[in-house]
């Protein structure tokens, strides 16, 4: 049996304003199939103790609603930390969380953003069928990369 | 000419608010208000609703505390349902209490490691993008790791008793739903996984020591900052008059420490409270009636409580209540950055309650409900983190929810913030040609030592830009700021 490392799933947003379910309908797709090594967290937002989270994985994604037109439906980008700027606390972005674990807890998982695109951000249960499809080729995408992650992870 | 100044929205508070200082043409400040401008209804649209459905969703009222309008939610419809606190098992009022405690530790921690400590730690007059949590974990690593676990660990707490961190549930008519086993518990007593019980007791006692030092050293500023006589209200436990967070009378005194509430029972709430309202607000004014609108008023919260209180039952947090009542010689306590010391004793005692919680079991037990007689109405009140928190509800004989009050515990402090950014405005703003950004931040420091929850789920994250505008008396805009 493969020993991969542990992998953390961070899917964030609010399934109360539509297309910003994104990241929750994500994880709902895809935590069934997912190996043992695989844990997921929702989130309505990042905080500061989720850099404490992170720093106990070796692999970190991030998925989340984008408000950006995409091509293909979504953007996957490597997540680098950087600082904040930012007076307001409430919630903290992927670079941040990472740029705190990694001068916090001296710990710095390899981490990606995956962002798909919504069109509908208003007080609504459930995805447009714009989000819907970006959503499937979204998740496509990230079984395709995740496989080619673990295979180049142990050769 | 009239200047306006605003502070559009207020940061490092739950929610948003808004402050507006009038100034004349002489930066003589005219007057100074804090405005609440959310709307959100809950009082209406919750009418219709099955009652069992009230503590699903109040909770939705905030990100923050929904634990808070969770339970006092469930009391009220235990109430409903022919229940008083006092008639729920044992095993469920523990569990609910565990649940109470592990929210209000939570918060407290959220608000002192995240939102106050900067303030603290780098100055009133820091740069604002210094003045935030990320640069407190990077210049203070330590004191970070530490805010960061004991949020954790409260909102661990919840998980375990409610099922998730953010509005799970737990509570049902008459009881909770679920038990706890001794594997759950042991995860907070051995310390293997998580820092244990015994740490959180430890770092609060710690963080005490923090305050106490920073008073010594900062004694003039926050004795005097943003003081003022006001009266306060909070429970009391029915018993002795020692603090009580879930279930107690109603008490409240005046600025001299007259009893102006006598240690009234939750269901007689109605006839003391009234609540006005203002055109320029869409929070409320509670006030006692007896005293009317302009003496009636309260502060709710830490302070508070401490003042209201006759003593602590748990050992630790006594002897540090003790120790802050010393300092005003036993008298009432009305200075507003002292709310910080408050709050803080508030964590030590909640963690010494959360020990004892998970020490004793009866949280193991099966006993979980109780039936009672069918009522039309009830009342549920508790200390939420911020304060008095009443929930009101009435039903028809379908089960349908037909009236519902809420008075929030940020309502009762709405006067009170005010009060303090009158005093910053003619005691900081007045008369001094330029405004600076680390005097506006003092009005922010004023309003923040209430840690108002200005209803956080509703506003739209991520984008609460800091405005600044000064206005003439025509509406022009002559400076704007934003950072």
């Amino acid at each position: 049996m493969k020993n991969y490392d542990k992998i953390l799933i961070i899917g964030i947003g609010n399934c109360g304003r539509s297309d910003d379910g994104l990241g929750w309908a994500f994880i709902d797709k895809i935590k069934e199939n997912l190996p043992a090594n695989f844990n997921c967290e929702y989130r309505y937002q990042l905080q500061i103790e989720d850099a404490e989270l992170i720093s106990h994985y070796k692999v970190v994604y991030f998925i989340d609603a984008h408000k950006k037109h995409f091509d293909n439906g979504f953007i996957w980008l490597p997540c680098s930390p950087k600082a904040t700027d930012s007076f307001s606390t409430h919630e903290l972005d992927p670079e941040t969380v990472l740029y705190l674990a990694k001068n916090i807890y001296n710990k710095q998982p390899e981490t990606f953003i995956l962002g798909i695109t919504g069109e509908s951000f208003e007080l609504q249960i459930g995805l447009s069928k714009v989000a819907q499809q970006n959503l499937l080729s979204a998740i496509s995408f990230f079984n395709n990369k995740v496989n080619t992650q673990y295979i180049k992870a142990i050769t | 000419m009239t200047q306006k100044l605003v502070i559009d929205p207020v940061t490092r508070v739950e929610g948003h608010g808004k402050v507006t200082v009038h100034l004349d043409e002489h930066n003589k400040v005219k007057d100074a208000f804090f405005h609440i401008v959310e709307f959100r209804g809950f009082e209406r649209f919750i009418q219709g609703h099955p009652y069992w459905e009230a503590p699903v969703l109040v909770q939705r009222l905030c990100g923050i505390c929904p634990v808070s309008h969770h339970l006092a939610a469930a009391k009220a419809i235990d109430q409903i349902v022919g229940l008083e606190p006092r008639d729920l098992s044992l095993p469920a009022q523990k569990i609910r209490k565990l649940l109470h405690f592990g929210q209000i530790f939570q918060s407290h921690a959220l608000h002192f490691f995240y939102l106050a400590s900067p303030d603290l730690l780098f100055g009133y007059d820091a740069n604002p993008i210094k003045r935030n949590v990320v640069a407190v974990a990077m210049e203070y690593p330590a004191l970070a790791k530490k805010g960061i676990l004991m949020r954790k660990f409260g909102q661990e707490i919840i998980k375990l008793v409610a099922g998730k961190r953010i509005h799970g549930i737990s509570t049902t008519p008459g009881g909770v739903h679920k038990k706890i086993t001794a594997k759950e518990r042991n995860y907070f007593l051995d310390g293997k996984d998580i820092p244990s019980i015994d740490t959180m007791i430890d770092w609060s006692v710690e963080i005490l020591e923090f305050i106490k030092e920073y008073h010594q050293k900062n004694k003039s500023f926050l004795n005097t900052f943003a003081a003022y006589p006001s009266g306060h209200l909070g429970l009391v436990k029915k018993e002795n008059g020692f603090l009580e967070l879930y279930d107690g009378n109603l008490r409240a005194i005046d600025a001299m420490r007259n009893i102006t509430l006598d240690d009234i029972p939750n269901d007689d709430y109605a006839d003391y409270f009234y609540e006005s309202v203002e055109k320029w607000s869409y929070l409320k004014f509670p006030y006692l009636k007896h005293l009317g609108k302009k003496k009636g008023w309260n502060r709710v919260g830490p302070l508070a409580r401490m003042n209201v209180c006759d003593g602590i039952e748990t050992p630790l947090a006594e002897k540090e209540r003790q120790e802050f009542m010393a300092m005003t010689d036993g008298k009432i306590n009305n200075m507003t950055m002292h709310t910080h010391w408050a709050r803080l004793i508030e964590i030590l005692y909640c963690a010494e309650m959360m020990k004892a919680l998970l020490e004793d079991d009866d949280v193991l037990s099966n006993d979980l409900l109780r039936k009672g007689e069918r009522r039309s109405e009830g009342i549920g009140i508790i200390e939420a983190p911020r304060g008095t928190l009443i929930h009101h509800y009435e039903v028809d004989d379908k089960d349908r929810i037909t009236r519902c009050n809420l008075i929030v515990s940020t309502t009762h402090n709405n006067e009170p913030m005010n009060r303090a950014v009158r005093w910053v405005a003619n005691n900081v703003l007045n008369g001094k040609p330029k405004i600076t950004e680390g005097m506006m931040n003092q009005i922010e420091v004023a309003i923040r030592a209430y840690d108002p929850c200005l209803s956080c789920a509703t506003h739209a994250l991520g984008q609460m830009p800091m405005q600044m505008q000064l206005i003439d008396r025509y509406g022009n805009i002559i400076d704007e700021k934003l950072r």
